[in-house]
């Protein structure tokens, strides 16, 4: 028996079958291996080229005699991070002494040039930016660009919720504190510490259990495997991989995964990975800005997120930075001074957790959707594109405390339950079509439902300006000075019940010039105009201004039954503002790519979509609907002289709160309403407007003072019968016409006697 | 009247048909386009990118420049004149006739504009239009 079997197994291992044995053993190990690399540069590569697009505010523009506040130019700063220094010399700081400045700027490259650091010394006369030179030259400095605010990333759908940030936008302090605390031999070591290994297995033999020793390249490959495991044979695994990992990778692309990848806290149930979403959840601003207790304290947490919680264990987590800045004052990777003053600082944590990564997560997400168009979902979120936008912060901050402040004002006055009011704002540069701020709801940083863009709703009176501008595009038919008629109206159409449009203050008004009817908002006379010129016809007009969505063609359409949401309002007024050229909005100025090489630029483009004369005229009538008509309660906010144009709307049951507005450099349109569409008990003027007027108060608006065209002329009307008059008449009014549409006839002084009535209220419109 | 005009468009157009650039009516007047030096450098920044082939820098100086000052006309017929170099016709139309409501009373700006109009018709095949816009140039420059 035996004797067989020893020949069985002399004969199994002939020399030939040794050397497959062997040979197939080593396939299998080099398969290990091939097999390990794979998995481990599969992670890797996964993790590493996905960069999202990163998105910027516009760059603040200096310049001697610009309009600025100095209380804006310390907001700007505040919103970069830019430090207060009593001597200012590192970029990102800067001094104030009363109005005078010194800011040392960080260097940056801008779509169109690379700006260096610049010390700027900038003092103020009043509202205006005196002058600026350069602090070490003396010389004048013309224009110069403080770098633009970050306001958000494009991630990549799978790691929605991580900030992924590249290696040199890791604050060095950073870098060198998990080196002292984390791993003193990186830079050197080939992904494993004989000593730290040695060490370990020590412990384990010993009966310790595996534990520690690890290096970051190691800690990084943990983080690949799904579930955690404490066994040798993954130790062993674990080695091999940060060896084969050490092999393809630069120690700086290792880190970069490292600090993308790293678990750091946790918020519910949503895990805090990386240092990018880590640095916004406790201190909510950029990584790139953290200063070096506040990069010491996240390197701290690697340890253990949940034990140094510097919201729950405020004093372990102190202790626990600090530590970290004294190994890091051990291997002179800081000054005896830094560390000091380092120490003493306060943890710096925000109390909660903001929601979301970006601050203007409404303005963000108009920028993607512009950016899908031309862009490939997968390149927006990995490309690593810069994305330099029109969003004005001062805008954007002045907009979003004039909407969550006054709501909760109205809510107190009208006795509605606190929280029920939302609102909507789109601010543009009325000349060129940026898109300068967006407020998707008052809840600012929610990145959900956004109204600004998403919620259409009707849009009530704001549509009249385009009726009334069909009509006077047709001056040998209709001037301001056309007498309308208000008086009860039936409208009768096959198939639909008879439409009785009423006017807000449910009385008819007879006979009213055409720029009374629209100051005062009435809406049988509008009715009837729009009826006179065809539904069809207004509703093409408003085509032609730049609304996109269909509109119907009933009758209620000209009182604004159709509902558009606050964007597209936005560019139905753009075209008005801007004196009829359609101006498309723009959210994104410039494309570049990751590695700084210009991509793509949104230009700017006009075209004129109406004739100047008519475009004139409407403004001149929305200028007389705040001097003196529906809107004129705005002079408790903006002083008259700035000749502001502008629309109230209000719809059925008092749902809707409108406004629309222009001055000489911004255009702006709010909107208030319930999610749950019930009525909120106000006006356009007694809701919308109000937040406008708060809003552009703060902004310092330019006057309005639109260009007169060439065919213009002014002439001096009777407004009781319309008739020309003289300037010396009481009563008398001065309205612009197209040349050769005003009125011929002459009507002598006080000749509106038999109609006294309209006119002493007139009068008192026109005062 | 009428025909020795014709000759001279026929003649003209074939020639900027011919794509040559240095027929293009450069800015006529030499005085600075703002007092806003920071305008101006914005201008001299766009002038320099037109020389050295960057037309993409120029317009964003321009629009810049524009930012500061919306209402300077010289800057949108810059723009008008800059579009028409690249062959975005419409564009050029659209911006000359923006400069054009900001131009006031300068009968020598609106003109200039009037000629870009016509030119931007004439090179997207609009004969009738280039000819009415170069009739306004003409009774504006007389």
């Amino acid at each position: 028996m035996l004797k067989s079997y020893m020949t069985n197994f002399r004969e199994f291992f002939t020399r030939k079958r040794v050397r497959l044995i062997l040979l197939s053993l080593a396939l299998l190990l080099s398969g290990f291996a091939l097999y390990l690399d794979i998995t481990v540069r599969m992670h890797f590569e996964g993790k590493r080229w996905a960069m999202p697009a990163r998105v910027y505010a516009r760059p603040l523009e200096l310049y001697a005699g610009m309009k600025l506040r100095p209380e804006q130019l310390v907001l700007e700063l505040s919103m970069l991070d830019y430090r207060v220094a009593a001597d200012p010399r590192e970029p990102g700081s800067y001094r104030r002494q009363g109005d005078d400045f010194t800011i040392v700027t960080r260097p940056f490259t801008f779509w169109d040039e690379a700006q260096p650091s610049l010390a700027l010394q900038a003092d103020f006369d009043g509202m205006h930016l005196g002058g600026l030179t350069n602090r070490d030259t003396g010389a004048g400095v013309t224009l110069a660009r403080l770098d633009p605010v970050l306001i958000g990333g494009i991630y990549p759908a799978h790691n929605e919720d991580r900030v992924l940030v590249r290696f040199d936008e890791i604050p060095p302090h950073l870098v060198k504190g998990l080196i002292a605390i984390e791993d003193r031999q990186f830079y050197s070591h080939h992904g494993f510490s004989v000593r730290g290994t040695a060490r370990a297995l020590v412990t384990t033999v010993r009966g310790g259990g595996i534990q520690g020793g690890s290096t970051l390249t190691q800690q990084l490959v943990k983080n690949f495997f799904l579930t955690p495991e404490r066994t040798l044979r993954r130790k062993f695994t674990e080695l091999l991989m940060a060896m084969l990992l050490e092999l393809h990778y630069s120690k700086d692309e290792i880190l970069e995964a490292y600090a993308n990848e790293i678990y750091l806290g946790q918020d519910g149930n949503r895990a805090i990975h990386g240092f990018g979403l880590a640095s916004h959840f406790y201190f909510d601003r950029p990584l790139s800005r953290l200063d070096l207790p506040q990069a010491a304290l996240l390197v701290g947490l690697v340890k253990g997120p949940s034990s140094y919680d510097p919201r729950r264990q405020p004093a372990r987590a102190l202790a626990r930075r600090n530590l970290v800045l004294q190994e890091m004052r051990k291997l002179d990777f800081i000054t005896q001074a830094q560390y000091v003053a380092a120490r003493a600082a306060p943890l710096g944590v925000v109390e909660k957790a903001p929601e979301g990564t970006s601050r203007y997560p409404a303005f963000v997400e108009l920028v993607h959707r512009q950016l899908r168009r031309d862009y490939r979902e997968d390149d927006l979120r990995s490309e690593g594109l810069q994305i330099f936008t029109t969003l004005d912060p001062l805008a954007q901050t002045s907009a979003e405390r004039a909407l969550t402040g006054r709501l909760t004002q109205l809510e107190k006055d009208r006795r509605l339950p606190p929280k029920v009011l939302e609102g909507a704002i789109v601010i543009s540069n009325s000349q060129n079509g940026e898109v300068q701020a967006l407020v998707g709801g008052r809840n600012t940083r929610f990145e959900g439902f956004n109204r600004a863009l998403d919620a259409a709703r009707p849009i009530g009176s704001l549509i009249k300006p385009v009726v009334f501008l069909a009509a006077l595009e047709r001056p040998d038919s209709y001037t301001l000075a056309t007498l309308l008629d208000d008086s009860p109206l039936v409208w009768k159409s096959r198939g639909t019940d008879d439409w009785k449009p009423e006017n807000y203050d449910k009385e008819f008004h007879g006979q009213v010039p055409l720029q009374v009817a629209l100051a005062n908002s009435y809406n049988v006379s509008t009715a009837r105009l729009g009826l006179a010129l065809g539904v069809r016809h207004v509703v093409d007009k408003a085509h032609d201004l730049g609304v996109e969505r269909d509109m119907r063609t009933f009758a209620s359409t000209l009182l604004g039954a159709d509902s558009l949401s606050p964007l597209e309002v936005t560019q139905m007024y753009q075209s008005i503002a801007s004196g009829g050229f359609r101006v498309p909005l723009r959210a994104i100025r410039e494309v570049m790519m990751a590695d700084g090489q210009p991509l793509q630029r949104y230009p700017l483009s006009v075209e004129q979509v109406i004739e100047p004369g008519p475009a004139y005229l409407v403004t001149h009538a929305l200028q007389t609907v705040v001097r003196e008509g529906t809107a004129d309660a705005l002079k408790y906010y903006l002083s008259p002289d700035l000749q502001i144009a502008g629309k109230t709307g209000t719809t059925n049951d008092l749902r809707d709160s409108w406004f629309a507005g222009y001055t000489g450099d911004r255009l702006a349109v709010v909107w208030i309403g319930r999610d749950d569409n019930q009525p909120i008990q106000m006006t356009g003027a007694g809701g919308a407007m109000t937040v406008w007027g708060e809003m552009m108060a703060r902004l310092d608006p330019d006057p309005l003072v639109p260009p007169v065209p060439e065919n213009i002329e002014s002439v001096w009307i009777d407004p009781a019968t319309g008739l020309r008059t003289d300037a010396a008449c009481a009563g008398a009014l001065e309205l612009p016409f197209i040349r050769g549409s005003a009125p011929v006839e002459t009507a002598p002084c006080g000749a509106g006697s038999p109609v006294r009535s309209i006119k002493s209220w007139l009068e008192r419109l026109f005062e | 009247m009428r025909k020795p005009y014709r000759i001279v468009l026929f003649f003209m157009s074939a020639s900027l048909l011919a794509g040559c650039a240095g027929m293009l009516p450069s800015a006529p007047e030499e005085r600075p386009v703002s007092d806003n030096s920071a305008v101006v450098a914005l201008m001299d920044n766009a002038r320099n990118d037109v020389a050295g082939g960057k037309p993409d820098s120029a317009v964003a100086s321009l629009e810049r420049a524009l930012r500061i000052e919306p209402r300077n006309p010289r800057l949108w017929q810059e723009l008008a004149r800059l579009r028409l170099q690249q062959g975005q016709y419409q564009q050029a139309e659209g911006l000359a006739t923006r400069s054009n409501s900001w131009a006031g009373e300068d009968k020598v700006l609106r003109a200039e504009n009037w000629r870009l109009i016509g030119e931007a018709r004439l090179r997207r095949g609009d004969h009738q239009g280039a000819q009415a816009a170069f009739d306004k140039a003409a009774t504006l420059a007389n």
